[in-house]
């Protein structure tokens, strides 16, 4: 493990020059970026802690009925936010599957996308719910959709010398629902074999009017199954529609073999997860599936 | 380089140094002497190393020595007032809820913390909140028995 | 044979929480990476980055130029030990040979993780700087990760010069080390003829023990030469014998001061850090404390349990009788041969009465850590196997799977595998008890998904061996025993009750202290669930003694014979003149000076406490993701008498739990390049409170005789059946076996795939 200095600056100018040095890396939660340094998986001159900044630590509503989270707000503030967790059940549910309580009290949102960890499990939803994030530099601020932050695994879109502020979600729709789930052998401390992702909006004829199903752990980067989507769009939520659903988004999948599973057996659980998502959220739009 | 660390640890005011690559668990076991708070990964995810940080459960290994600068630390030294145990330390001796004790330090402080928000939970309640805690030795059932009755004890006593 | 054989036990038997609890939940109890000494400095390890090599050369001079750098240590600075260095370890002795190839490597490497190197430095840091300037030359050897590939007749021999053991007029298998048989009757007949064969193919992936304290120690050396070593280990003894014959120094000079140990489970027998740590102390003058990662302890700093294939087949008759059980048993030693068979074997046919066996075990070498102890070692592997094949049987009878048991349980007197008749067992009582609990009864209800309950009997022999306590008295008559073992499962608690109850005074009188290895007698190390059994015994005796003493003490005092004194509740009476008496406090009080009364208590070869048991669970499996979840638990087992009635369950549910955790969820993934896939928790899934109901635990006690107390081992016997029970319970869920362990979703998945499409 090589040595580094920790920095923690209180403005987000501040931030962003520390963080054009050489060898800076931004620490939200910590709790992917600090065994990463330890273990030599990541290397640092200058660990800038991103918490002291107020913007950052700020969870509120938008002007236009959404939400803006700050770059370094916990899980845990997250769901202590009544309001917020009353809104985004599904999204703080996902976020919930975030390693233990333990690692939940420090992990953010804003870091599991920025890991960009394909396995992430708070990075589907936070796609299909279309956020954006408000990135900051030195020039200024620009936007970037959530699903444009990670590039790679372990890579991301953004430039020395910039930070992710704060994730937007835009304002719910009036029919919406989603839905997060992941299949590990363990119930929790387990990382997704495969992860599920929907958000399923119907139209006044209850028919679906959007549709998002994003996928965790089946290619480099969350996964945005646009075919299989686009399969539900139009149409009533069925059993049958669900199942031809799961199917697409199975073979929109790039999964890879390794210890934790094989492609094969990913693809299986995007299948059947994604079934299960769609269906749950039908459940709660209060459609009875044929 | 190093860096002076401030924080109250189980209440007291404390200054130590620090080098900026540090953990918590360092500064708390090296620094401090603290050898109560155990290392059993060192990944976040075996939950030995597990103390409040402003209240809220951390893994002390997944936490940089300077993030605590300005916070208030609780491990396990810190649980018991004096000789008074608390009711999740008494119920654990009672239950036989701990064996080689290993992981006893930081089931002790998810339990306590877990009984700050959630006064009366069920056993699912109890299982969630120690599933980041592995213990190789009890199984859990006595861990979770002691828990339940820690609670029912505190919510008795005014 | 005990003292109080004749009355009711007041302290013995009873729920007593642990009398070293406090310092646990406080976290005041001191485990070796807790312990600082004066100028410590840290000690780290260089390991093997190739599964199998020849080490052409360790340069360590960068690494000793670095400042901050105290000493380096290879091979070269041990003394070379010679395979069959025998040293003492219960019945059989033990190959020290074994212990320094895992200590570090010579000449060549047997697997990835092999210490080549190890250093001191003045921190972490500067420790693991000098690590990565250590420049080591490898030539690569073709290396062996499996079973299959280890005894593929091309297949690379590990170790050319070696000669197998056991293959006497028969080929020899490729790699294997020794061959075992057990055999009697004829087997190939009677399953020829048999009304229903049940079979199994089982293939097993290498487990890990799992404690949750990493492998740590701290060693000091004084200006002579002498050398203290602070560890965490499951016998002080064995960790002196070792380092000692690994340094080549005498045990005079060493003394081993076993601290609290956080989980062994039999991984922390054989010695790993504490000869290098020696060594480094010696070297550098200065304490050096080692502490081992957790990826360092997975990928080959530590011994993990075997990896094995067993096939078995079993048969029976039209009643459901037994008339054969022929199975084969191959066990992956890892990268040092010497990983016995005889036991599992035995213990795989131990439940039942069968006239004829054919079994047949064989130690195969591979590129892997060198596998060591796991809690009842080869057990679980062999009733995975065995206990499938049982229930196959009961299958193709349409026979009820206990009623199968029924008829075929061994009972006190029947013929053991080895030939032998079993000692007074309880496998009728358990079997009568399952039968009448709910656990058997209940239906299984319905839920969304499929379920399936499953049973499975296990059986482990355990091991007597030697333990050794003294007993003295102090001024105010309070008693303190010192014991010569390590404290692995609340053996304090335990001891206290015994010394309280021999001694007739309430628990708050005794005070047991853990002994190091010159404070106290030879004791083998806590394996083999002896301790508590042998080390009740010695403590029985102990207490014996120094009432034999006391009481002689005591006649003096009340000027009678000592055979006039009786003794009855801290009270020394006599009978003869009219009732004079004196309790043990006065009695103390007035003639501590006249000498210390010391009583000594040693128990050697003990009576045998077979563990027998049968485990009941339910599990609801989901076909679409494999996922297995287990709904109840229950676990039912003769322990002979529970010394503390929750100690005892306590050891019961863990062990249950981590049955199952292998069962489920743990096996190591190894890479074609001998690199451990999974080497952290997360990967290596443990499992956590939320994966596993409440186990209920159904205590049945039949003492053993000419033991004192009666008591049975405990630890090992509950790890035993899980696997089995729960692939039985797949079985009937959905319809198909695994076969394969850990049963991880994907496997059962792949299973009903298989079998349903």
């Amino acid at each position: 493990m090589g040595e580094f200095a920790y920095r923690r600056p209180q403005t987000l100018a501040e931030c962003a020059a520390l963080l054009r040095e050489d060898g800076a890396k931004a620490l939200a939660g910590g709790t992917d970026l600090v065994p990463q340094l330890r273990e030599g998986r990541r290397q640092a001159r200058t660990v800038v802690d991103l918490k002291r900044v107020q913007e950052l630590t700020a969870l509120e509503r938008t002007s236009d009925g959404g939400w803006r989270i700050g770059g370094a707000v916990s899980v845990r503030a997250l769901g202590a936010n009544a309001a917020f967790a009353g809104e985004h059940a599904a999204l703080l549910a996902s976020a919930r599957l975030i390693g233990s309580l333990q690692v939940q009290s420090r992990a953010t949102l804003a870091g599991n996308l920025c890991n960009a960890a394909p396995s992430a499990d708070g990075v589907p939803l936070l796609l299909a719910l279309d956020a954006t994030c408000d990135i900051a530099g030195q020039a200024g601020r620009r936007t970037l959709a959530a699903a444009e932050v990670a590039t790679g695994p372990g890579r991301n879109a953004l430039a020395p010398g910039e930070l992710l502020e704060a994730i937007v979600l835009p304002p719910r729709p009036a029919r919406t629902a989603a839905r997060y789930l992941r299949f590990t052998p363990r119930r929790e401390m387990d990382i997704a074999i495969a992860g599920s992702g929907v958000r399923v909006d119907l139209d006044g004829d209850g028919r679906i009017a959007k549709a998002n199903i994003v996928l965790a752990s089946v290619a480099p980067v969350p996964l945005r199954a646009t075919r299989a989507s686009a399969c539900l769009l139009g149409e009533r939520p069925s059993s049958t529609l669900f199942e031809d659903a799961a199917t697409i988004a199975a073979s929109e999948a790039t999964p890879i073999s390794d210890t934790r599973g094989s492609a094969d057996y990913r693809r299986d659980l995007v299948a059947v997860l994604t079934r299960r998502a769609l269906a749950d959220c039908a459940r709660e739009l209060g459609v009875n599936l044929q | 380089m190093k860096q002076i660390i401030s924080c109250r640890v189980n209440g007291e005011a404390r200054d130590a140094l620090g080098a900026g690559s540090e953990t918590l668990l360092e500064f708390l076991r090296d620094g401090l002497g603290l050898t109560g708070t155990k290392e059993g990964c060192s990944n976040g995810n075996c939950g030995s190393c597990t103390v409040l940080m402003d209240g809220a459960p951390v893994c002390a290994c997944l936490v940089l020595a300077g993030e605590a600068d300005g916070a208030e630390i609780t491990t396990i030294e810190g649980v018991a007032k004096g000789n008074d145990l608390h009711p999740v330390q008494a119920a654990l001796v009672a239950h036989g809820g701990t064996q080689c004790g290993f992981c006893t330090p930081g089931i002790v402080l998810s339990a306590v913390a877990l009984l700050e928000r959630t006064p009366n939970p069920n056993e699912q309640e109890i299982r969630h909140a120690i599933a980041g805690n592995l213990c190789r030795c009890t199984g859990y059932d006595k861990i979770v028995e002691a828990i339940a009755d820690a609670a029912s004890t505190s919510t008795r006593t005014p | 044979m005990s003292a109080t054989d004749s009355r009711d036990l007041r302290v013995v038997g009873k729920r007593v929480p642990r009398v070293d609890a406090g310092e646990r939940v406080t976290g005041r109890a001191i485990y070796p990476a807790d312990l600082v000494r004066p100028g410590m400095v840290v000690g780290r390890v260089k390991r093997s980055t190739q599964a199998h090599a020849r080490l052409l050369s360790i340069d360590t001079s960068k690494a000793k130029a670095l400042k901050g750098v105290l000493a380096v240590v290879t091979a070269d600075d041990f003394p070379e030990i010679a395979p069959n260095t025998i040293i003492p370890f219960g019945e059989t002795g033990a190959d020290t040979w074994v212990s320094a190839v895992i200590v570090m490597a010579r000449g060549r490497v047997l697997w990835r993780g092999q210490p080549v190197a190890a250093v001191a430095a003045v921190d972490r840091a500067t420790a693991d700087a000098a690590l990565d300037l250590i420049e080591v030359a490898y030539e690569p050897l073709p290396a062996v990760m499996d079973i299959q590939a280890a005894t593929r007749p091309d297949a690379p021999l590990l170790y050319p010069d070696l000669k197998p053991k056991g293959f006497d007029g028969v080929p020899a298998v490729r790699n294997a080390a020794s061959r075992t048989v057990i055999s009697r009757g004829d087997t190939t007949a009677a399953l020829a003829s048999a009304a229903a064969v049940g079979e199994a193919r089982t293939v097993i992936d290498t487990g890990h023990q799992g404690y949750i304290e990493p492998h740590a120690c701290v060693a000091e050396s004084d200006p002579t030469g002498n050398v203290t070593l602070w560890v965490s280990s499951q016998g002080g003894f064995q960790t002196e014998i070792q380092t000692a014959v690994i340094l080549g120094i005498p045990q005079s000079r060493l003394k081993v001061v076993p601290l609290e140990i956080g989980g062994g489970f039999g991984g922390k027998i054989t010695v790993h850090l504490e000869p290098i740590a020696a060594k480094l102390a010696l070297l550098c003058g200065r304490p050096v404390k080692m502490v081992m990662s957790r990826e360092e302890l997975l990928s080959g700093g530590s011994g993990p349990a075997a990896a094995a294939r067993i096939d078995v087949r079993v048969g029976a008759d039209q009643d459901g009788k037994l008339t054969a059980i022929d199975g084969q048993y191959v066990f992956d030693t890892g990268g040092i041969p010497g990983t016995p068979t005889t036991l599992l074997m035995q213990a795989s046919a131990a439940c039942y009465q069968c006239p004829s066996l054919e079994l047949d075990g064989y130690d195969v070498m591979t590129n892997k850590p060198r596998t060591e102890a796991y809690r009842g070692p080869g057990g679980i592997q062999a009733a995975y196997a065995v206990e499938q094949a049982m229930d196959e049987v009961a299958l193709k009878l349409n026979l009820d799977p206990l009623e199968l048991r029924r008829r075929n349980a061994a009972v006190t007197g029947s013929l053991m595998p080895i030939g032998t008749a079993f000692p007074p067992i309880g496998l009728t009582n358990i079997l009568d008890a399952v039968a009448g609990h709910a656990c058997w009864r209940d239906p299984l209800g319905t839920g969304a998904l499929p379920r399936g309950r499953g049973l499975a009997l296990g059986y482990w022999r355990g091991t007597s061996m030697t333990s050794a306590a003294h007993v003295t008295i102090a001024g105010d008559g309070r008693v303190m025993v010192t014991m010569g073992s390590v404290d692995i499962s609340g053996t304090r608690t335990t001891m206290a009750q015994v010394a309280a109850e021999e001694m007739q005074l309430p628990l708050a009188d005794v005070y047991v202290a853990m002994g190091d290895t010159k404070s106290s007698g030879y004791s083998d190390a806590a394996a083999g669930s002896r301790l508590a059994r042998t080390m009740a015994a010695a403590v029985a005796f102990a207490c014996q003694d120094a009432l034999a003493q006391l009481k002689e003490r005591a006649a003096q005092r009340m000027q009678c014979t000592a055979a006039a004194v009786t003794y009855g509740d801290g009270v020394f009476r006599t009978s003869d003149d009219g009732g004079a008496s004196i309790s043990i406090f006065d009695l103390m009080r007035a003639t501590l000076t006249d000498g210390a009364i010391i009583g000594r208590g040693v128990s050697t070869k003990l009576p045998l406490g077979v563990e027998i048991g049968a485990h009941v669970v339910d599990v609801e499996v989901d076909p679409e993701t494999g996922q297995v979840t287990v709904l109840r638990y229950t676990a039912f087992q003769d322990v002979g008498r529970a010394l503390n009635p929750a100690a005892v369950e306590g050891q019961i549910e863990g062990s249950v739990v981590q049955g199952l955790g292998w069962a489920l969820t743990e096996g190591f993934d190894y890479g074609e390049d001998g690199r451990l896939r999974n080497a952290s928790l997360l990967d290596y899934r443990i499992l956590t409170a939320l994966d596993v109901p409440p186990i209920e635990v159904v205590l049945i006690e039949t003492p053993v005789p000419n033991v004192p107390y009666g008591v049975r081992g405990v630890g090992e016997m509950p790890i035993v059946p899980p696997a089995a029970a729960v692939a039985n319970a797949i079985r009937r869920a959905v319809g198909v076996r695994v076969n394969y362990m850990p049963m991880t979703p994907e496997r059962v998945r792949a299973a009903i795939r298989k079998a349903h499409g």
